[in-house]
């Protein structure tokens, strides 16, 4: 139904529906800035990203081709445009990357729901960006098995092994610390 | 298709997926259920971890659409296109000016060629310096130039 309903809007954004241009960024923009928010830590970036997403997807409109659903293909481009930046940053600054020991979490019930987040996004951050970006489109922002791995250009299969890695990760980052105090 | 579901697969789905069944794969959910209501004490560890993340995971906060962000993506959009007048339609080109500034160059070059061609021609009347002066100016050797006028 909302494929449907997205070609229908995509057809009439690409003549210019200032309504319909209006219903795809509404619906879509708060995911893709969440996804490349989650993804990249930091704000400004992450608003950078959603609008670059969407400039790419005005472009594409007018040939725009049903291949996959545009909502798969919006989050494909931004988490694209992600594993850019994620890259260009490693570039730049090889020795800056997060210290895995300075976020850690000690006993969990110490620390207030502030410092909780805090450290929840920071194990994620740390996690490699294909892991990360399988428990983002999985666990936090609820895309079906079929749906992230299109996202991710990998298979169901593949996605599940990523997501299992990054699920271990944060278990014995976040709970097991927990478990122990 | 039926899935036969072993103890260590549902304690894999539970570990990768959650502990909410809604999330499992759908061809292995319904044997997962199955199981998971035959021996719910096998797989109680597993699930309360799996729910302790999930709170966690939970908890994290969507961030803010902006307004100005929303509203430059939409400024960003194709704009309708604008109805052509009758005289683009006429010529079928986008740049109904083209036509015109074709005749108003013709017409400026056929009038300066009526004005200026009559005095750039007058060379009739020049002096051997001025022929050689011109010829020099032009790069050509003069006295070479001057051989093969004779010859």
């Amino acid at each position: 139904m909302a494929f449907t309903s997205d070609l229908d809007q995509i057809t009439r954004a690409a003549a210019g529906d200032a309504a319909a241009v209006r219903a795809l960024v509404n619906r879509y923009s708060p995911g893709v800035l969440s996804l490349a928010a989650r993804m990249l830590g930091d704000t400004a970036e992450a608003e950078d990203v959603t609008q670059e997403t969407f400039i790419r997807a005005w472009k594409a409109l007018p040939t725009w081709e049903p291949r996959a659903k545009f909502s798969t293909w919006l989050h494909r481009v931004a988490l694209n445009l992600c594993y850019d930046r994620l890259r260009k940053r490693r570039e730049l600054l090889p020795d800056e990357l997060p210290d895995r020991a300075d976020t850690a979490l000690g006993p969990q019930d110490r620390l207030d729901q502030t410092q909780r987040v805090k450290a929840v996004e920071a194990a994620i951050a740390r996690l490699p960006e294909r892991q990360s970006a399988a428990l983002i489109l999985c666990a936090l922002q609820g895309h079906s098995q079929s749906e992230a791995a299109q996202i991710m250009d990998v298979s169901v299969e593949a996605l599940e092994s990523l997501l299992a890695r990054a699920r271990r990760t944060l278990r014995a980052e976040l709970l097991e610390g927990r478990n122990a105090s | 298709m039926t899935y036969s579901m072993t103890d260590d697969r549902l304690i894999e789905l539970i570990e990768i997926w959650g502990a909410e069944p809604a999330s499992w794969p759908e061809a292995e959910r319904a044997a997962g259920q199955v199981l998971l209501r035959a021996h719910p004490e096998r797989f109680a560890g597993a699930l309360a971890e799996a729910r302790a993340l999930g709170l966690m995971l939970g908890a994290l906060p969507e961030p803010d659409m902006p307004r100005a962000l929303t509203e430059a993506i939409v400024a960003a959009a194709p704009r309708p296109k604008a109805a052509r007048g009758n005289i683009q339609k006429w010529f079928g080109l986008k740049t109904p000016w083209a036509p015109a500034s074709g005749f108003a160059a013709a017409a400026l070059g056929l009038f300066m060629g009526l004005t200026v061609a009559p005095v750039a021609s007058a060379d009739d009347d020049m002096t051997v310096e001025v022929q050689e002066l011109v010829v020099s100016a032009l790069g050509f050797d003069t006295a070479n130039y001057a051989v093969e006028d004779v010859e």
